[in-house]
């Protein structure tokens, strides 16, 4: 005992001292202008959590950036836990030079901790790419009114997914409006099939049909709200949206239940619908479904079949609204390193040329208004960049938007029954807190 | 906590050899390289820690003190971690339901198994079997049951067996009512191996004359079990307890790979919320507390472990 006391007052000692080297090493950078950042040392390291056919398509555009800047950029895949392992390497003080970052709260709560580099402090000026990109794209990486993240690529999130050969076979056909949809279900049921599949064990494919389901009943400016710190989750416009859901999503009409879905993953979900053996027909994810379906995960002998084997039609209408809106997901890139070589390598990226190379890929869509559509190499990929640059209005994927907060839990819930209200008002409570301790 | 035993003991003893009662040295000496890393990695640690935890922690580091904002937050308003009502549910109460079941039916079946395979010629291979769980890394005896318990009848173990009695496929993962009892049962196949094999050894040590003597005076074997055996291998029935009830509190491996502490937050435990909250969403402050609270329900296991050595040491 008398060691451990003699021992305390130095501990707290090492402890305040490491706390003051702790401040001030966190915010000695940074400062603005092109004088202030330091020369790069020739090569970059970018981390992102993309791995297979994803991953072929962003390496070819760092060789791209390689031969058009002599400087060397290096790819690191994250696969999972992307965000511990970032957080990890920067705690550790060894962050990679570029971050390829999945959700805006995860953006605004390192921008917050001072551990990325805003677009001014690279030395880079906005207005100079500004024009390349379609409006609203860029201000979802504006953290605190200043820019942090460049919107890098994109999927639409309103798409629904099947098979038109065996919807010929079954003599049912796509539906426009929501109760089109609800008309189709039964039809497959009757001619005894299951008519869904879901994979609600990652629930973000929840969040992802809330968001759309959403955005076309309410409009933009309700979901604008909504996804603020201003949102209401007691509002009666969540509960009639959840209504919808849970109208299509039931025990009967989803392969293996509701409890069966909760347990099935979004590939599995996929595979559902696509793999050689199918036991449902609908499935509804975004835009890169259709790059997993025909890859090596679930089937890849439809690769070659889009359009035939497998196909998507519009997030229909509902009640005669949400014509033309469309939700989409899509990862920004941020800089955690200040230097030329990092101001170049994100310089590049707003550019045509790399959009160019990086849709040729076949994986993502573009956000840089100058890529040629015919670039994309397979028919559904074009489709998807058209319904999302002809869209009246796109928004952001919402979730992503939430300070962490789980939506998809709540839906979980909703799709099993629950009872709403009590789970809606904690989570408003819950909401509103975490935007609050952001 | 083990080397507080050792200068207490040493200084004892030296009260009567050293010369004097001059300074330490040697002990210093001996002591002073455990003492250094004991202090750079466990006591530093923790008290960074608790400060911690009075702090938003941004990137892990103090960066605002913020009094017990986390501490109110925790036990008032975050439904993941406790939620009180009826029936109270949330991280806290999960892990206590990990305590009392996991803990109890694992040193139950342990007892049962090692005393009925010490009556079989085949001893070996029974414990054997009953042993392997343990040779396995805790995430791979995760993924093996995330199969198990697939509802794929095609994939799932479970559900292809209750296909043949016709009982639909049940999603035991899927449901917050039954995902916790599910986990639990996987964490008690992993553990009743380590609990057999160290009360069977501690059932062999029980005199033969004891259990004959017991025989001889028309005891049934159920009386011999538990008023004999049970009584005889308390201790070791402790250690068994005292062990699973520490490696519980810090359970974290198999929720992360089966559940990733999900639907929803149903399955989370303490020190998976504190992965949750500190790592992936950055509240490295918020996830200190929770950390915090792990370590204050440690302390009273720790405590009853230290008595119980000393009064071994008084017994000796």
């Amino acid at each position: 005992m008398t060691k451990f006391r003699l021992a305390a007052p130095f501990m707290v000692a090492v402890l305040a001292l490491s706390a003051c080297t702790g401040d001030s090493g966190s915010s000695g950078d940074g400062g603005g202008g092109d004088a202030d950042v330091p020369e790069g040392d020739g090569s970059i390291v970018v981390t992102s959590l993309w791995g297979g056919a994803e991953e072929e398509a962003f390496t070819a555009v760092l060789t791209a950036f390689t031969e058009s800047t002599g400087i060397e950029a290096e790819y690191e895949a994250n696969r999972t836990d992307y965000a511990t392992v970032l957080r990890t390497r920067i705690t550790g003080g060894e962050p990679p030079d570029v971050a390829i970052i999945p959700g805006i709260g995860t953006l605004r709560s390192l921008a917050r901790d001072g551990s990325l580099i805003s677009i001014s402090e690279l030395g880079l000026d906005q207005s100079s790419f500004e024009g390349n990109y379609a409006p609203g794209i860029l201000d979802v990486g504006v953290v605190d009114d200043e820019l942090y993240g460049i919107m890098v690529k994109l999927n639409s999130k309103a798409t629904m997914w099947y098979s038109p050969e065996r919807f010929t076979e079954l003599g049912v056909e796509p539906a426009t409006d929501f109760e089109g949809l609800l008309q189709l279900t039964e039809d497959i049921k009757d001619a005894g099939a299951t008519p869904w599949s879901l994979g609600a064990g990652d629930s973000w494919t929840l969040t992802d049909f809330f968001e759309v389901a959403y955005l076309k009943m309410h409009g933009p400016e309700a979901y604008d709200t909504l996804f603020s710190p201003e949102g209401d989750w007691t509002d009666e416009t969540v509960q009639a949206t959840i209504d919808k859901m849970t109208e299509l999503y039931t025990d009967d009409n989803v392969d293996g239940g509701i409890d069966g879905a909760i347990a099935t993953l979004f590939v599995d979900g996929i595979s559902k619908v696509f793999s050689t053996s199918p036991s449902a027909e609908l499935y509804y994810e975004g835009g890169f479904v259709g790059g997993i379906a025909t890859g090596a995960d679930v089937n890849p002998d439809l690769a070659g079949q889009e359009g035939e084997a497998i196909d998507w039609f519009d997030f229909p209408t509902i009640d005669g609204n949400g014509e033309g809106l469309v939700t989409y997901g899509g990862d920004v890139m941020a800089a955690l390193v200040a230097d030329t070589d990092v101001a170049a390598f994100m310089e590049y990226l707003t550019t045509a040329e790399a959009g160019q190379v990086w849709a040729a890929g076949g994986t993502i869509i573009s956000p840089i208004v100058d890529v040629d559509t015919s670039v994309y190499p397979t028919v559904l990929i074009q489709k998807e960049a058209e319904q999302v640059t002809s869209a009246e209005a796109v928004r952001f994927d919402g979730s992503d938007l939430l300070p962490g907060t789980d939506l998809g839990a709540v839906l979980q819930s909703a799709i099993r029954g629950d009872d709403m209200g009590p789970i809606l008002e904690e989570f408003q409570t819950l909401t509103a807190a975490a935007w609050e301790s952001e | 906590m083990t080397a507080a035993n050792p200068p207490a003991t040493g200084s004892g003893t030296d009260d009567a050899k050293r010369p004097g009662g001059g300074f330490p040295w040697a002990a210093l000496i001996f002591l002073g390289p455990a003492g250094l890393l004991l202090l750079a990695f466990l006591a530093f640690p923790t008290v960074y820690t608790i400060f911690l935890s009075f702090n938003r922690g941004r990137g892990g580091e103090f960066s605002n003190w913020v009094g017990f904002d986390n501490w109110v937050r925790l036990f008032t308003q975050d439904p993941n971690f406790l939620r009180l009502g009826f029936p109270p549910s949330g991280a806290l109460i999960n892990n206590l339901l990990w305590i009392v079941f996991y803990v109890s039916l694992t040193v139950l079946l342990g007892l049962i198994l090692a005393v009925m395979a010490t009556r079989v010629r085949y001893e070996a291979l029974i414990k054997g079997i009953v042993f392997l769980p343990q040779a396995i890394a805790a995430t791979s005896l995760a993924i093996i049951w995330r199969f198990v318990y697939s509802p794929d009848p095609n994939t799932g173990l479970m559900n292809a067996i209750l296909g043949i009695g016709n009982v639909g496929p049940v999603s035991l993962l899927g449901n917050p009512d039954t995902v916790t009892w599910a986990l639990i049962a996987v964490g008690i196949w992993g553990s009743v191996g380590f609990a057999t094999v160290i009360l069977s050894a501690a059932i062999k040590g029980i005199s033969s004359e004891v259990l004959e003597a017991a025989r001889v005076d028309g005891a049934t074997e159920t009386q011999i079990f538990w008023r004999i055996i049970v009584p005889m291998v308390s201790l070791p029935i402790s250690v068994v307890a005292v062990t699973l009830i520490v490696n519980v509190i810090k359970l974290f491996d198999i929720i992360f790979v089966m559940t990733a502490g999900g639907p929803g937050a149903s399955s989370r435990v303490i020190a998976f919320s504190m992965y949750q909250e500190a790592f992936p969403q950055g509240q490295f402050g918020y996830g200190a507390a929770i950390a915090v609270v792990m370590l204050l329900l440690l302390v009273p296991v720790m405590i009853f472990n230290i008595r119980r050595f000393r009064a071994e040491a008084v017994q000796s």
